[in-house]
């Protein structure tokens, strides 16, 4: 990602990256300067290590919707799938500590199997994504309420490492320590990796490549030979996954999962920091950096809101705000008409 | 491209609708129809009276806010606004803290001139900057619920004239009142729709946005009128379901917005844009209301009409586009 690139025909060089990169760095480096100024307890070492660790949440649910988006489909169904994986999460283990592990890689492969569910009738329907996932998010809810319509089962102590854990560097060494207020993230740390992770596969590896191809020019994508129904697979399948992992975040911060999850509208908060990102609902242009610039913007904001004492409602008109502004700079359609 | 030159006529023949059309219309009338005569066979209490009046009491605010719903989506946009916008028109509406009957409709004025403000934002948005319709309508939604919530502190006060109870609950010569509004509203659009120069560029415009700028109607002049009486509807649709629910809260309407996409959908207007028609998407929202009747009616738990609602999305919207390739 480096911010410099060298243009071969005209050999000049230039900022790399879109105009988005600019735009939402511009707007961080502003609310950080607003945050020194206004709040003195913004700016200290302890708020940004929180700040790390809060932003797992947003973090995880943004670079699952980014894969859809890139494709040119969207996923409506992940507020769903994480409620419906946080009340199995908490259900199935039952505070059974033998139990943590196989639940969770089992309600991890369910994620997975929904999305390809997903992929599998909106590429055979012919039906768009965006109304495939919203019937699946519906049929899910539904199925989460028969299993249980209040909060259900708990998790061990040791199941909360996953999001309060804190890396700790004491003399020993390299520790863990869940309920320390002080320490870098654990799911934050894990996050960075995620992101590092999937960023070497969108530009280094064929699939990764495939799903810009195919969020391009899905006809282009199949006449060069490009298997459009695997790589929705692998785009759907991956934001089925990181649905269920956010569900199995939820659980670890929380202690229990609740159905009540499912009217939070995740998958619309999921969807903020993709396009404020640079990441167009169109299809084919954007990536995981500007998502991670997108989720840094809105924990940041939310994050010096609460420290001046702004109650939720005047972030929502923030939130609202920026994507406006953010996609009217970007110029969302490609004006090929 | 080869697709958008075989949709063209569909769009610019008189009625607005072509022999394909009229099947898909067909298609979904037939299935609300199967669904009463299963309703009637699985359920006693399903044909009577009573129950058919709820059922319409209930369909009204969402089929008003579908007619809105059905024109955006006809010029290839989508409007997730418009529970927002309900919600919004009813804070409104109780904000005036008005005794008199009198008082209502300066508050029908003032809320459909709000909303009217609402949709032409979204449509200026859409047409003169290019932002995806479904982006635009998401963050005007999160604004709105941002200014509804900080006006009213989370918690709105204030009351409703006694007649607003009328709207929601009443009867004209036996017809819910609602009802009334809805008829009135569905034959007003689908005049403009069918039988008006603004109905033709409507479809044309969802077609072909490029030939009919080329063919000297203004695109964006049409588009944003369709955002706009968006708008109003809900707006309507809100201020009827206030009435019906007879208490306020900041989430009026919530869920309408998904609900009345799904219900033009799975009445034949297809999400691409110029094909379609109002009616379907009533039939659309009927049946919706209808499923969430015969869950209950029937003794299942309330759980079950999420699961019989989204299977109906996915297997009604297949039926369309399978129809549609073959």
């Amino acid at each position: 990602m480096s911010l410099l690139t060298l243009d071969r025909e005209t050999g000049r060089w230039s900022l790399a990256g879109s105009k988005a990169t600019w735009v939402v760095l511009g707007l961080i480096a502003c609310l950080t300067v607003a945050g020194f100024l206004l709040s003195d307890r913004f700016g200290t070492l302890r708020n940004f290590s929180n700040l790390f660790g809060q932003a797992a949440f947003l973090a995880i649910i943004a670079i699952g919707q980014t894969l859809p988006v890139l494709s040119r489909g969207i996923d409506l169904s992940i507020g769903s799938v994480i409620a419906f994986a946080a009340v199995l999460t908490s259900g199935l283990i039952d505070n059974d500590p033998s139990m943590m592990l196989p639940v969770t890689a089992l309600v991890l492969v369910l994620g997975v199997a929904v999305g390809m569910v997903n992929a599998t009738a909106s590429h055979f329907l012919k039906v768009h994504p965006l109304i495939i996932t919203l019937g699946m998010a519906a049929v899910l809810r539904g199925v989460m309420l028969v299993y249980s319509d209040t909060p259900v089962g708990g998790t061990p102590e040791d199941y909360a490492t996953f999001a309060m854990g804190r890396i700790m560097l004491e003399e020993e060494g390299l520790t863990i320590d869940i309920w320390s207020g002080s320490g870098l993230s654990l799911a934050g740390v894990f996050c960075l990796l995620l992101y590092l992770l999937v960023y070497f596969f969108l530009k280094r590896t064929r699939s990764g490549r495939n799903i810009y191809a195919v969020g391009g020019d899905p006809d282009a994508a199949r006449l060069s030979g490009i298997s459009v129904y695997r790589t929705l697979l692998v785009t759907y399948g991956f934001s089925g996954f990181c649905a269920a992992l956010a569900g199995i975040y939820l659980v670890s911060q929380q202690g229990v999962g609740s159905p009540e999850l499912a009217v939070k509208a995740y998958e619309l908060d999921s969807i903020t920091p993709v396009v404020v990102g640079g990441t167009m609902l169109s299809g084919g242009v954007g990536g995981v950096g500007g998502t991670l610039l997108g989720v840094i913007l809105m924990a940041m904001l939310g994050n010096l809101l609460n420290f001046l004492d702004i109650s939720t409602f005047y972030q929502w008109i923030a939130q609202g705000l920026i994507i406006i502004v953010a996609v009217s700079i970007y110029v969302e359609r490609r004006r090929r008409e | 491209m080869s697709e958008e030159v075989r949709r063209e006529p569909t769009g610019m023949t008189a009625s607005g609708v072509s022999y394909a059309d009229h099947l898909n219309r067909y298609g979904i009338f037939v299935f609300a129809v199967l669904l009463i005569v299963v309703g009637g066979l699985t359920s006693p209490v399903f044909l009577t009276s009573k129950n058919l009046q709820n059922i319409f009491t209930e369909a009204a605010p969402l089929g008003i806010v579908v007619i809105g719903q059905c024109l955006v989506i006809l010029v290839r946009g989508l409007d997730l606004s418009v529970a927002s916008v309900m919600a919004t028109a009813a804070v409104i509406a109780t904000e005036f803290n008005a005794v008199s009957n009198a008082m209502i409709p300066v508050i029908f004025l003032v809320c459909i001139a709000f909303s009217a403000l609402v949709g032409l934002v979204n449509g200026l948005l859409v047409t003169k900057r290019q932002v995806s319709p479904f982006l635009a309508t998401l963050a005007t939604m999160i604004v709105l619920q941002g200014i509804r919530f900080s006006t009213t502190k989370g918690a709105p006060s204030g009351s409703l004239p006694e007649g607003f109870r009328f709207l929601g609950t009443g009867q004209i010569l036996g017809i819910p009142t609602g009802i009334v509004a809805l008829l009135i509203l569905a034959a007003f659009f689908c005049y403009l729709l069918h039988k008006t120069g603004f109905g033709r560029r409507v479809y044309l415009v969802g077609n072909n946005p490029a030939a009919s700028n080329l063919v000297g109607i203004s695109s964006d002049r049409v588009t944003i009128s369709c955002y706009v009486l968006s708008s109003v509807c809900a707006c309507i649709g809100g201020l009827f379901l206030v009435g019906y629910v007879g208490s306020i809260d900041n989430f009026v309407g919530q869920g309408y917005e998904l609900l009345s996409i799904v219900a033009a959908v799975m009445g034949g207007v297809a999400l691409t844009g110029g094909r379609g028609s109002i009616l379907g998407g009533l039939a659309g929202a009927l049946i919706l209301t209808v499923i969430f009747n015969l869950v209950l009616l029937n003794g299942l738990p309330s759980e079950f009409q999420y699961i019989i609602q989204g299977v109906i999305i996915i297997a009604a919207t297949a039926f369309y586009m399978l129809r549609r390739t073959n």
